[in-house]
């Protein structure tokens, strides 16, 4: 009987999860059981208060609340289902907090703090990389960046034997990465090049090469090549010369000073790649940021791996340490979607990252293995209107039992996903006439320079608004509506969300500081027990 | 919406409808190398409505067969287009004062639907295009013989004084019910003969180089700043 009706329950949950299109109408019984089971199975949570062996802490750049709302629902009407039931694979990680991102300095932060206070357990100020708040920003001195530099948890992780890993879909340079093993006041300073003149601080391409804790670092996949090679040595992809001035090629660094290493920059190298006799791995898969998701198969041109491919991949390599690893995984091209003002990217990217937790989830014991999954910040995206249930969440509002758009007080329908400021300003800009704007401006009009989608340097004020359509808004290119004219869409200051599962996870709870993430990890790994032994008993 | 900001918008989309196109043909092996040349370009964009309200803007157009860079007549703004061996194109937006190079990546190319069509960059008219216009007559521009041809393309009447030998357009007239453009060669030299060269590939190899992809994340640098402020203030 138990039995029975325990199993009763489990179908009456997944009758709500796994897409309304392919199951029944839910029944007033239907949804008061799902909940009830809902808390039921809250009450068999056990706290794993052992030690992490691994930590894999992911972070979906830009990823705000709003972001996971809308890429749930759009998950979830690829599926076939409404959408607002489904679940992506991290929301259904047993413990959530809340995040508070403002750095030392900034009410809306930039990535460099934000992961630096994730990483090292510190908030300091923008653009800074694992460097406390004493330093000035672009600070050229190495000994003062040495003497503030914060100690971040791959280090810490590589000095107590654990091998570490990095990989995200922006440069392995950039900020969110680097803060994990590259200590400098300016996130800008990826290669040698980037430098100020004098600057004696390396860059951050260098640290990673150089990196020397305990072998170096295990694994680093990602884009970004042209901060590795010389100017003397062009792309292997595309033919433009390399960025470093100092001659120095650092993908040939890292294969000559690490044992059992290789270096690869297409999906053929990547997939030849034997994780059994791999040690040390560096992919770069792009000169620059590697492409969006919803672009990389149809438009690179030598092939690259997926975010879920590179994650497994790393893990792959990595847990052939027997004291564990720590591994961090990024979609970093959330931000830059929305940044674009382009909805349906950001959404997609969210959709990949979500697969790259689900394979790590898959992947691991969880038991053993602590799994984190937050963001960095948000973005002013906003989901909104009155939309029925299941109304395309990249469409046009539409309302319950409507058969018609909703429409504003000009009489023009809108839709449900915006943005409070960037580049779908619908007055005309510099590239783009008066109207609704594209991430790629059409053909058959002039063509405007530029990629990245919309990037205007002047906006002159709009006339109402435009009139839209189903077929227009919900094309891929399509730039959501924003408020306020910007040539970029910006961060937003509100909390991110931390998902966790796996040892000591139980530790995230209401709302924190951003910084207390690096404490879980640390505490889960075991790293403050020499410090802390005592109080911990208390 | 003033007629200064449209004519400034209709200036900026049209110079790009001139020397650029997306869904290109991809460039023959066929071809003979283009002539190096540099050359000055006068750009006239005139509203229909309101004739006395033309811009006029002059710049720079230099060629290699592998690199094409233009210059504005001010000096601080430019365009750089380099050919790589294995057929890539490499786009970067110059800010000579700021010392400054905006990279549009390769990878992002495709994304937005550009492929750089090397023929129209070098000589600002695709094949298709002018086959697409009528030979109308044999000319003399500049001491050189130039082919006019007229027709439609994308519903705009275009007039073309076209340098068979040189590849190049000399005039562009391009008209249709809102605006009148004109471009216009007032210059043309072997490049090595040219007393204003362009900005050597060395030196902008040294300029501070930026993806266009990163300037979301870069809203306290100076130079990002002062490009979206001074351009951006002139609606304020």
């Amino acid at each position: 009987m138990q039995l029975f009706k325990k199993l009763n329950l489990i179908a009456t949950s997944s009758i709500l999860t796994i897409g309304i299109a392919h199951a029944a109408e839910p029944t007033p019984a239907d949804w008061f059981n799902a909940g009830h089971q809902t808390v039921v199975n809250a009450k068999h949570l056990s706290r794993n208060n052992g030690h992490a062996k691994n930590v894999i802490l992911f972070i979906g750049d830009g990823m705000g609340i709003s972001t996971i709302t809308a890429s749930r629902i759009y998950d979830g009407q690829t599926k076939g289902g409404h959408g607002e039931e489904n679940s992506l694979s991290f929301e259904k990680l047993p413990y959530l907090a809340l995040s508070k991102t403002y750095s030392v300095d900034q009410q809306t932060p930039d990535s460099a703090p934000t992961m630096t206070a994730m990483v090292t357990g510190v908030k300091t100020i923008g653009d800074s990389l694992s460097v406390n708040q004493y330093v000035a920003h672009s600070e050229k001195d190495a000994k003062v960046i040495d003497a503030n530099k914060l100690s971040t948890i791959l280090e810490q992780a590589k000095q107590h034997g654990l091998s570490a890993g990095i990989v995200s879909t922006a440069r392995i340079t950039h900020a969110t990465p680097a803060a994990t093993y590259a200590h400098t006041a300016n996130r800008d300073w990826e290669g040698d090049s980037d430098k100020l003149a004098g600057a004696t601080v390396p860059d951050i391409a260098s640290q990673l090469v150089d990196f020397n804790v305990n072998g170096g670092i295990n694994v680093a996949l990602g884009g970004g090549r042209t901060r590795f090679i010389p100017n003397t040595v062009t792309d292997p992809e595309y033919g433009v010369a390399g960025k470093r001035k100092d001659g120095r090629n650092l993908t040939v660094d890292w294969t000559t000073k690490h044992t059992n290493a290789h270096y690869v920059w297409d999906q053929a190298g990547f997939d030849a790649i034997d994780p059994n006799t791999t040690d040390h791995l560096l992919g770069l898969f792009e000169p620059s940021h590697v492409h969006y998701e919803a672009d990389r198969v149809a438009h690179d041109k030598s092939g690259e791996p997926s975010l879920t491919q590179m994650t497994t991949k790393a893990i792959s390599i990595l847990k052939k340490n027997d004291n564990g690893y720590f591994l961090m995984v990024e979609g970093g091209r959330i931000d830059h979607a929305h940044h674009s003002g382009n909805a349906y990217r950001a959404l997609t990217e969210t959709q990949q990252f979500a697969a790259a937790v689900k394979a790590a989830i898959d992947a691991t014991d969880p038991e053993e293995t602590l799994i984190i999954v937050t963001a960095d910040h948000s973005h002013v995206f906003t989901i909104g209107g009155y939309p029925q249930r299941g109304n395309p969440i990249l469409g046009l509002t539409q309302g319950v039992g409507a058969t018609k758009p909703d429409l504003d007080m000009l009489g023009l329908p809108y839709t449900t996903l915006n943005y409070a400021n960037g580049t779908g300003y619908t007055g005309a800009s510099n590239a783009q006439p008066e109207g609704s704007k594209t991430f790629s401006f059409p053909a058959t009009a002039a063509w405007a320079s530029g990629s990245e989608g919309h990037n205007p340097t002047s906006f002159s004020p709009a006339t109402g608004r435009p009139t839209l359509d189903s077929a227009k808004v919900e094309d891929a290119n399509y730039l959501q509506e924003a408020i306020i004219p910007l040539s970029s869409e910006t961060h937003a200051a509100e909390d991110v969300a931390i998902f966790a599962g796996g040892p000591k996870a139980h530790l995230f709870h209401g709302i924190v500081e951003q910084n207390v993430i690096y404490h879980v990890m640390a505490d889960a790994l075991g790293f403050n027990d020499e410090e802390h032994s005592e109080s911990d008993k208390d | 919406m003033k007629i200064s900001d449209c004519l400034k918008i209709v200036m900026t989309v049209s110079f790009m409808a001139f020397s650029l196109s997306s869904f290109a043909e991809s460039v023959s092996d066929s071809n003979p190398p283009l002539m190096e040349v540099a050359c000055r370009y006068e750009m006239k964009v005139t509203r229909i409505t309101k004739p006395k309200s033309s811009i006029t803007n002059a710049w720079f157009f230099w060629r290699t067969p592998n690199i094409i860079q233009t210059q504005d007549a001010d000096g601080d703004h430019g365009e750089i287009w380099e050919r790589t061996a294995n057929g890539s194109i490499q786009y970067r937006k110059l800010y000579h004062t700021d010392k400054t190079a905006v990279e549009y990546m390769p990878t992002d190319m495709p994304t937005n639907n550009m492929s750089f069509d090397w023929f129209k960059l070098s000589g600002m008219m695709s094949k298709e295009e002018l086959n697409t216009l009528k030979m109308i007559k044999i000319k003399r521009v500049l001491g050189r013989s130039a082919e006019l041809r007229k027709g439609e393309i994308n519903g705009q009447a275009v007039e073309v004084l076209w340098l068979p030998n040189e590849n190049l357009s000399a005039n562009i007239i391009k008209k249709d019910k809102i605006n009148r453009m004109e471009l216009r060669l007032i210059e043309i030299t072997p490049l090595s003969l040219a007393v204003k060269q362009p900005i050597a590939i060395g030196d902008i190899n040294n300029y501070r180089q930026i993806d266009a992809a990163d300037f979301g994340d870069m809203e306290n640098d100076p130079f990002v700043k002062k490009l979206m402020s001074a351009e951006g203030h002139h609606h304020h």
